[in-house]
């Protein structure tokens, strides 16, 4: 009925939502750079710890697009739920590292965390060659190598930097009995994945745009924010919780707004079911 | 630390990583085709499957490891506790999703790749409807997907006891350490099995299972590495309590 004329008056030019995202070298460099500012320097204000979060995230999601693209024969969440378990890993290992005085443990710059960031790359590089040689699985997927190894370490920056978030450090004596020992690092594993997975998952198909999901991992991250803030306002204080609450809510309005906006406008017709009012 | 600890930790690692790649390889996945019936196995892939009763068989672990309180926990009991956990959700699983198909979908389980089942001898091929690749969990995938349970929740627990026990880990980092390093096993043996399995019986299962193994192997080395790393500077902190 209704559906007809609408396709009919379509052939309005779209205007794509265009946030430029740097490509995908350089949106790497970028949220390695962040991550590591934001990870060797725990005094940092909860907010800006969570504008690298974002971006570290933003990054990873970049990465299971990359390789997920192929097919992994298992679906792309795998992928993600993957980083996450090397994030864990190396984060835990990165903590402990980081904590010893005599590699900057307790000073105003620790980069003692790195080492296991760095460490959990080597394994995922090589996990990605096991995976993708054909004298071993033999996936054949290109970059594979490259992309295991950035989802180790992103996953292991989102521990780390989320661990921080919430707890103000991720010096071993605090992360411990605040983060591991309560089993808030079961959120921040699911919290992180979902930020990784879940963009890419949604959006695959035949007329998939980088940009618009992207928009989607940035909308998580800003998710991600709003309840590390709650926890953060709870362990330590409104201070470093409300500013992490305001960026958070702040991302989500925008990007998913962006988001939908995008994909109303890419759509090739948009009708209503009645049962939710639609946007035009 | 005393080398042979870590050592020790190190080996349980390995063997807990190769336990839970053997265990993936094991299952009835039947993946996006066994959601219409039209392949044998359990509708959903390797790494809900696995991750899922490895997490109940962690949680058996750590309820039977709880009753030592103040020594070692018995090693052997604790892994498997795990084992049965895991085994107890995976039966479930496949239980409650044969009854889905046979009463709700109408059709009888059946192998799709062997044409008798190898344990009760029991004729497939005129079951299976033409053009599918099996339906359900017959008997031999039944057996098969209890006994990838079991390995594999023996795999995870035993990562995980070692943890507590030698590395005086407190249960809730020894559990998420366990996790992490069974998730990416588990997820590497996914890749090799590519989609779908049905069990021992599958002709895949003899052809991807070394690779499988192997790239478990190196996988659960280097993470053991990273964990054995950890184990030997946190007491150096002097934080005193367990990591």
């Amino acid at each position: 009925m209704g559906e007809e004329e609408k396709a009919e008056e379509k052939p309005e030019e779209k205007e794509k939502f265009t946030l430029h995202f740097p490509n995908e070298n350089n949106l790497a460099i970028i949220a390695v750079i962040a991550g590591v500012i934001v990870s060797i320097l725990p005094v940092l204000p909860a907010f800006v710890k969570g504008i690298g979060a974002i971006l570290v995230i933003l990054w990873g999601a970049d990465s299971v697009r990359k390789t997920a693209r192929y097919g992994l024969g298992t679906g792309v969440p795998s992928i993600g739920v993957l980083a996450m378990g090397y994030g864990i890993v190396g984060g835990v290992t990165g903590i402990v590292i980081g904590s010893v005085p005599a590699l900057g443990g307790g000073g105003i710059v620790e980069p003692g965390v790195l080492v296991g960031v760095a460490a959990v790359g080597v394994v995922g590089y090589i996990s990605g060659i096991l995976a993708n040689n054909e004298k071993f699985i033999g996936m054949k997927i290109p970059g594979l190598e490259r992309g295991m190894a950035e989802l180790g370490m992103a996953g292991a920056l989102a521990v780390i930097i989320e661990s921080s978030m919430i707890a103000g450090t991720w010096n071993a004596a605090v992360v411990i009995p605040e983060i591991i020992e309560n089993g808030l690092i079961a959120l921040i594993f699911i919290l992180a994945a979902f930020g990784m997975l879940q963009p890419y998952n949604s959006c695959l198909g035949a007329d998939e745009r980088r940009g618009r999901t992207l928009l989607v991992s940035v909308e998580i991250g800003g998710l991600n924010c709003i309840i590390l803030g709650v926890l953060a306002s709870l362990i330590q204080g409104m201070a470093q919780g409300v500013p992490l609450i305001a960026l958070g809510a702040i991302t989500w309005v925008l990007f998913y707004s962006a988001y939908v906006r995008a994909c109303l406008n890419e759509a090739h017709s948009v009708v209503g079911t009645g049962l939710i009012k639609t946007m035009r | 630390m005393d080398p042979i600890i870590l050592v020790l930790i190190l080996v349980s690692a390995i063997i807990g990583g190769i336990l839970a790649s053997l265990g993936v390889h094991l299952l009835p996945v039947g993946g996006a085709p066994a959601a219409m019936a039209t392949a044998t196995g359990v509708a959903t892939g390797c790494v809900m499957l696995m991750t899922g009763s490895a997490v109940t068989g962690l949680f058996t672990a750590s309820a039977v490891a709880s009753f030592w309180e103040f020594e070692h926990a018995n090693i052997a009991l604790v892994a498997l506790s795990g084992g049965v956990g895991a085994m107890l959700m995976i039966g479930w699983t496949m239980l409650i999703a044969n009854l889905l198909y046979v009463f709700g979908a109408g059709i009888v389980p059946v192998s799709g790749r062997v044409a008798v089942d190898p344990i009760t001898k029991e004729s497939q091929t005129e079951y299976k409807t033409p053009r599918t690749d099996g339906h359900g969990m017959p008997n031999v995938s039944y057996i098969s997907g209890m006994i990838g349970g079991f390995v594999g929740g023996f795999g995870g627990a035993l990562i995980y006891v070692t943890l507590e026990n030698f590395a005086h880990f407190s249960p809730a980092t020894a559990g998420i350490v366990a996790i992490g390093i069974f998730i990416a096993n588990a997820i590497l043996a996914a890749y090799n099995i590519g989609g779908t399995i049905e069990g021992f019986h599958d002709p895949k299962f003899k052809e991807r299972i070394a690779v499988g193994l192997f790239a478990a192997f190196v996988v659960s080395l280097l993470c053991g590495i990273l964990v054995v790393v950890a184990v030997e500077i946190f007491p150096s902190l002097g934080l005193g309590g367990a990591l």
